[in-house]
């Protein structure tokens, strides 16, 4: 077999090649998974459980997208659950509930979707202009996000009426419900910014080196605040699902989410370091974090013990997807 | 010779910034309600910011050297939880042991960043995952409170010595140990020397990785202390009963002046931030604010702090 022009031009072919065995390897423990635990219980691979499978990570799949774009840029966001509760706390109010006599429907949705990328928007401005760390920045509009929510509510539940709303946890078509559907309509959304727009081809540019991408003419730091405000609308997307999940908004919606996410991209062998991953990784690694606690529940291992075992996920991840010779310092 | 005034001008303003600030806030509190200014009510205001101030020096240690650790609350949760459940059976030694397991899991996810070179707050954040999940199998899910028996023991923790209560002296303990960890031993110049310029450190000879490792072992260590006392004074264990108290305290430390990039800090600036924390919550407290609310101000509070410390020479690009 003779090399493609492409191979011969790269510098390290073979470095190339096992890259690419890495990124196929999270789609082997993802299929490794599905075979053991069907092999333990049957019920696994029922069309019941693969809507429930789905149903789950709906949420966790929106939330990394906008979490890998972050990522990709070599960036972190901690502000999730902060975005995704302040978004089902309003959106609760907005439209037809329990509390209020608001009956916003549509109208409410797009506000609240303008607040994530309000939110988002403020995350990057804060990030680039104050060139504060994106992990400090985030950690403060997390709590800042959560406190809203919390003031918003002064300590109740809002529950939700609104027909449509709840239907997209509720109502179904071809079997799996609509909310599954906006999830995926989100992932085509983040497949083509991806690789379609030039916001895309940015940043994997910032990701793989921030230095060389301002050296050729990118405004980085529009790239890193469109970015974020990018992120912060999924989360809202995420926001929504999960009110209309639960009927309802509260101010702990958005408990543990944060963590689910980072492990879906991480588990889904995005890199930290930045330049390295996709939005369909992230769909693997959501798959991965959903079966595995899914397995666990069919197999009768309570729930708060998969905290646990995300963590050890996160950090098996990290250390096996790093490019440890390109960072001396880690910090 | 302006330019070096020009440059040290504003350098001495930051370092007596969070000072003044602290002795503004509490004049202005003081002038709105004249009670915050009694002696009673200072020594509630010591008590209540020993636990947040024991959790911000670990933490300390660990910024100074441009890390952070993110499992601070999970591990005082976790050390309450072991208090509430082993004290009727091993006495005092229930707090060694809760100390002694914040040791250990500081041990753990130093190793794990510097070991397996997974980024701090990853480590961090994946090790309090792990704690957290430990403390609510641990307990069950449910906060537990201590009997009347097992709160004999907690006197240490809720007694007073000639009217000052325990936790203050406790707190006072803490500050001398860690001033000294980190202003008089060769550990403490090493964080600072990493802080400042990690591949410098390496390069005159200091075993960078030990020095971290270390940090992070104080800072799960002293988190535990935190969560040892704060089982004593609310009399219950609980996974969740520390959750609230992981942006303050990272709050107090940068408030306090240390710089998030490393290499700028000290425990009085720690000290100093504890007590700006306290005073700004008792301020909202008197002002009607709800305590989750509350979170929105530490939350700009944090980004401002940062914002104001960071030395911005030492990253020239910002992730």
């Amino acid at each position: 077999m003779t090399a493609t022009p492409e191979e011969l031009a790269s510098p390290q072919p073979r470095r190339a090649r096992r890259w690419r065995v890495a990124s196929w390897a999270p789609v082997m423990v993802l299929v490794l998974l599905c075979i053991i635990i069907t092999f333990i219980n049957p019920n696994f691979m029922t069309f019941g459980n693969l809507v429930r499978i789905s149903q789950s990570a709906m949420i966790p799949l929106v939330l990394g997208i906008g979490a890998t774009f972050i990522i990709l840029m070599g960036s972190i966001d901690l502000s999730v659950e902060g975005v995704l509760t302040l978004g089902a706390v309003m959106l609760s109010m907005l439209v037809l509930n329990g509390a209020n006599a608001n009956d916003y429907g549509i109208v409410g949705v797009f506000i609240v979707l303008l607040t994530g990328a309000a939110v988002g928007f403020i995350n990057g401005v804060i990030h680039v202009r104050l060139k504060v760390p994106s992990f400090m920045a985030t950690l403060g509009t997390w709590f800042i996000g959560v406190g809203i929510a919390n003031a918003l509510l002064g300590g109740m539940a809002t529950r939700i009426n609104d027909p449509w709303i709840r239907g997209l946890a509720v109502q179904r078509f071809l079997g799996f419900p609509w909310g599954v559907w906006l999830a995926l309509f989100c992932l085509a959304v983040a497949l083509v910014i991806q690789n379609y727009t030039r916001l895309g081809r940015y940043i994997y540019a910032l990701g793989g080196g921030e230095e060389l991408a301002a050296l050729s003419g990118i405004s980085t730091a529009r790239v890193r605040i469109t970015t974020f405000t990018l992120a912060g609308i999924f989360y809202a997307v995420g926001g929504i699902l999960a009110a209309a999940q639960l009927g309802l908004g509260n101010a702990q919606i958005g408990n543990g989410r944060l963590f689910t996410t980072i492990t879906a991209v991480v588990v889904g062998g995005t890199s930290l370091s930045g330049g390295q991953g996709s939005v369909l990784q992230t769909l693997v690694g959501v798959l991965i974090v959903v079966v595995l606690s899914n397995g666990m529940v069919l197999m009768g291992v309570p729930p708060s013990v998969q905290i646990g075992v995300q963590g050890l996920m996160i950090i098996a991840a990290v250390a096996l997807s790093m490019d440890r010779k390109l960072m001396r310092i880690v910090k | 010779m302006q330019n070096i005034f020009a440059r040290l001008g504003p350098d001495k303003l930051r370092q007596w910034l969070p000072l003044a600030t602290l002795v503004i806030l509490v004049a202005v509190v003081g002038v709105m309600q004249p009670v915050f200014l009694e002696l009673s009510t200072l020594l509630q205001l010591a008590s209540d910011t020993a636990v947040l101030f024991i959790l911000a020096t670990g933490v300390t240690f660990v910024i100074m050297l441009g890390g952070i650790d993110l499992s601070i609350q999970s591990m005082a949760s976790l050390a309450s939880v072991i208090v509430a459940l082993t004290v009727a059976r091993y006495g005092y030694g229930a707090f060694v042991l809760a100390v002694a397991v914040g040791a250990l899991a500081g041990l753990l996810s130093g190793l794990a960043h510097v070991r397996l070179k997974v980024p701090s707050f990853i480590a961090t954040l994946a090790m309090g995952g792990v704690l957290f999940s430990t403390a609510l199998v641990s307990s069950k899910e449910r906060s537990i409170t201590l009997g009347d028996v097992d709160r004999n023991y907690q006197t240490w923790v809720t007694g007073t010595v000639f009217g000052v209560p325990n936790v203050i002296i406790i707190g006072l303990i803490v500050l001398a140990i860690a001033h000294t960890l980190q202003a008089h031993t060769r550990f403490g110049r090493y964080s600072a020397a990493i802080g400042a310029g990690e591949p410098a450190a390496y390069a005159s000879g200091v075993k960078v990785d030990r020095q971290k490792v270390f940090a992070y072992v104080l800072s799960a260590t002293f988190a535990a202390l935190a969560g040892v006392i704060l089982a004593g004074r609310l009399a219950s264990g609980s996974p969740t009963l520390a959750a609230e108290l992981l942006l303050p305290s990272i709050a107090a430390v940068v408030v306090g002046g240390t710089a998030i990039t490393g290499g700028v800090g000290s425990i009085w600036r720690t000290l100093v931030g504890a007590l700006i924390i306290s005073v700004v919550r008792i301020g909202m407290t008197f002002l009607g604010v709800n305590i989750f609310a509350q979170n929105i101000v530490f939350g700009a509070v944090l980004i401002a702090a940062v914002a104001i410390t960071i030395d911005r020479s030492k990253i020239p690009i910002v992730k």
